[in-house]
């Protein structure tokens, strides 16, 4: 059976709701993980992804197509959700027991499992601090397994830039992890001194 | 190692995680570019694991969809309805604009033939 392209989807979902939903269907999961990693936890990543789908239904009507996929569309508006909510809630850093990663770990030797987790979860947060640009290569890349081309496509850069940008984001990273690192070090070593 | 390259050697290493060795296979990487790279590397092979999709759950996938469907048909009836509104309203303003023009064109004529029959009786010739 032939599959409606997106553009055949959005140009009908002016007019028909069933349209929509068949364009949701298509990006709900892609949607979600994306808020997920930027939020770090289910309830909110649920919360988001429903106001994000509530906006594109309401300006889908004034949608135009100027080559970019609509998945770039669809991420800016979860990205100025996700701000929005930021701002909002003031809650930047929510720890959270991310499912897959227990289910994983429940698994192995319970010596090993809070230090793994403890180190995944420290990788999840320094994520969460880097610019919000640099989150969505991460996710893009990782999470979707998009190509360089296609991150570069959704971002709106040039292949050139999104390597570059990569290489930045993986050393800020790695600089944060150390710091953090270092710093918890210090709080061990001090606690033990006294 | 320039910039360029790095950016080049890095972005060659994601694709690889992701299942698209092609890129890695070109490069021609050295001994030094390899080592120097491995924190890099390593990073990045964590980033893999720790960063695997999730799933929404089906009940909200499923009641969302629903609703955003609901929505969707709202939306589209109320347009539909205020087309329709517009489109009464646009008739109904033309009808105003005809019924408003005749009855100006009745006046003007009116007014004009009993300006000739007051100028008619001023200069009939008395007695």
């Amino acid at each position: 059976m032939h599959e409606e392209s997106d553009a055949e989807l959005i140009a009908r979902a002016k007019e028909d709701p069933e349209a929509f939903g068949l364009l949701y269907e298509r990006y709900v999961g892609s949607i979600y993980n994306y808020i997920y990693y930027r939020t770090g936890n289910h309830h909110d990543a649920e919360d988001l992804t429903a106001r994000t789908f509530y906006r594109a239904l309401k300006h889908i009507s004034r949608y135009v197509d100027r080559g970019a996929p609509f998945s770039a569309w669809l991420y800016r508006i979860a990205h100025n959700v996700v701000a929005n909510w930021h701002r909002d809630t003031k809650r930047r850093q929510i720890i959270s027991l991310d499912e897959l990663v227990m289910g994983a770990l429940k698994r192995e030797d319970p010596a090993t499992l809070t230090e793994e987790y403890e180190e995944q979860d420290m990788l999840l947060q320094a994520v969460r601090r880097l610019p919000p640009e640099r989150q969505q290569l991460l996710i893009l890349k990782f999470v979707e397994q998009m190509s360089n081309a296609e991150i570069a496509q959704v971002m709106g850069r040039t292949e050139g830039a999104i390597k570059s940008l990569y290489h930045r984001t993986l050393v800020a990273l790695r600089e944060d992890l150390i710091s953090q690192e270092n710093r918890r070090e210090e709080i061990t070593g001090r606690t033990k001194d006294e | 190692m320039n910039k360029t390259r790095m950016a080049e050697v890095l972005a060659a290493h994601a694709e690889g995680l992701i299942g698209r060795p092609e890129a890695m296979q070109r490069l021609d990487m050295t001994a030094e570019e390899r080592s120097r790279l491995t924190p890099l590397f390593q990073l990045a092979e964590r980033l893999r694991q720790s960063m695997q999709p999730v799933r929404p759950s089906a009940a909200f996938v499923r009641s969302l969809g629903r609703e955003l469907v609901d929505n969707a048909r709202r939306q589209v009836a109320l347009a539909k309805r205020l087309r329709r509104a517009a489109m009464i309203g646009a008739a109904a303003l033309g009808s105003l604009v005809s019924i408003a023009s005749v009855v100006g064109a009745i006046v003007f004529v009116v007014a004009r033939l009993r300006a000739r029959a007051q100028a008619r009786a001023l200069h009939a010739p008395t007695g």
